[in-house]
């Protein structure tokens, strides 16, 4: 039983992290060295990790998507997509994907003479599923060493947080003054329904006693 | 456009959904906090007559003050962060 209760937490770990982690943005320190368009055939599961930038885009098999092409600060490369997210989950309300493709365009810079940007994004990058993360926004900083605090991370987790132990305090205070207050009376109930009966039981073998004519005299 | 319906008719639902419960909780804990004074009072040997009177007295304050108001915040700050994050997103 000990297993299953860690087996089901653990269940519970791995999705709400993975899925907050594909969410919330992540911040890349990347040297931009290409953009291009791609037709991607959007009709098997991986669907999912698409956007649906407007209604009809959810019925076409197939379309355009615009990538940007990326040096890690550490080398490595990266592509990001650059799709609209609309006014569907996740929630970035991004509607500048040809903005965000120029600003690209223009931060294109070469290994001799790299200019630094921060790229901030959601989504997994993975070359098996073919499956990219979306770029949100770019800016330019001074090198590749910049320090970046996470402020929209910090203030969502925290909100979250605060989300949880809101609706758990909610819980308890429903439950102490509406639930219990509720039992108590069932129970009181339940008692007087009990001595009710008793009562009843101690009447009818009394009168069954005198019918019979056995028992008390 | 309609991308946008959707998006205000399920935002706004949940927020009416959280907005309800978050309201009653707020009632919910003050009316306890008004018994609990009335009890600790009523201890020390203070009369605030009849405690159900006392109570109703109280939130019918509530239900009349400021307090009672700030429950909106529940609607209003996820809307201002929305247009927020619209503007920050797409124009900066």
């Amino acid at each position: 039983m000990r297993y299953v209760k860690w087996a089901f937490w653990t269940v519970i770990v791995l999705v709400v992290g993975g899925f907050l982690h594909y969410t919330l943005p992540q911040h890349d320190i990347v040297r931009v060295v290409g953009t291009y368009q791609e037709r991607q055939d959007l009709t098997d599961w991986t669907r999912i990790f698409w956007s649906t930038p407007d209604d009809q885009s959810g019925t076409l098999t197939n379309r355009d998507v615009q990538f940007i092409q990326a040096i890690r600060a550490n080398g490595k490369p990266m592509v990001y997509r650059n799709e609209d997210t609309g006014w569907r989950w996740p929630p970035y309300f991004k509607f500048d994907t040809a903005t965000l493709q120029t600003q690209a365009d223009d931060l294109r810079s070469t290994a001799e003479a790299p200019k630094w940007a921060v790229v901030t994004h959601y989504g997994w990058r993975n070359q098996f599923l073919s499956i990219f993360p979306n770029a949100v926004g770019i800016r330019p900083v001074a090198g590749p060493d910049v320090r970046i605090i996470p402020w929209v991370n910090i203030v969502i987790l925290g909100g979250l947080l605060v989300l949880i132990l809101l609706i758990r305090a909610m819980w308890r205070q429903f439950r102490e003054r509406t639930i219990e207050p509720l039992i108590d009376e069932a129970a009181d109930k339940w008692d007087e329904l009990g001595d009710r009966a008793e009562a009843m039981d101690g009447k009818a073998r009394g009168f069954w006693a005198r019918l019979v004519g056995r028992g008390r005299k | 456009m309609i991308g946008f319906l959707r998006c205000a008719v399920f935002g706004l639902g949940a927020l009416a959904v959280l907005f309800w419960l978050v309201r009653i909780y707020a009632r919910s804990l003050r009316r306890e906090a008004l018994e609990k004074h009335w009890a600790r009072e009523s201890a020390a040997g203070v009369d605030l007559g009849p405690c159900d009177a006392y109570v109703e007295a109280g939130m019918q304050d509530y239900e009349h003050g400021l307090m009672r108001r700030l429950v909106w915040l529940v609607f209003i700050l996820p809307i201002v962060i929305f247009a927020v994050v619209v503007f920050v997103m797409n124009y900066r």
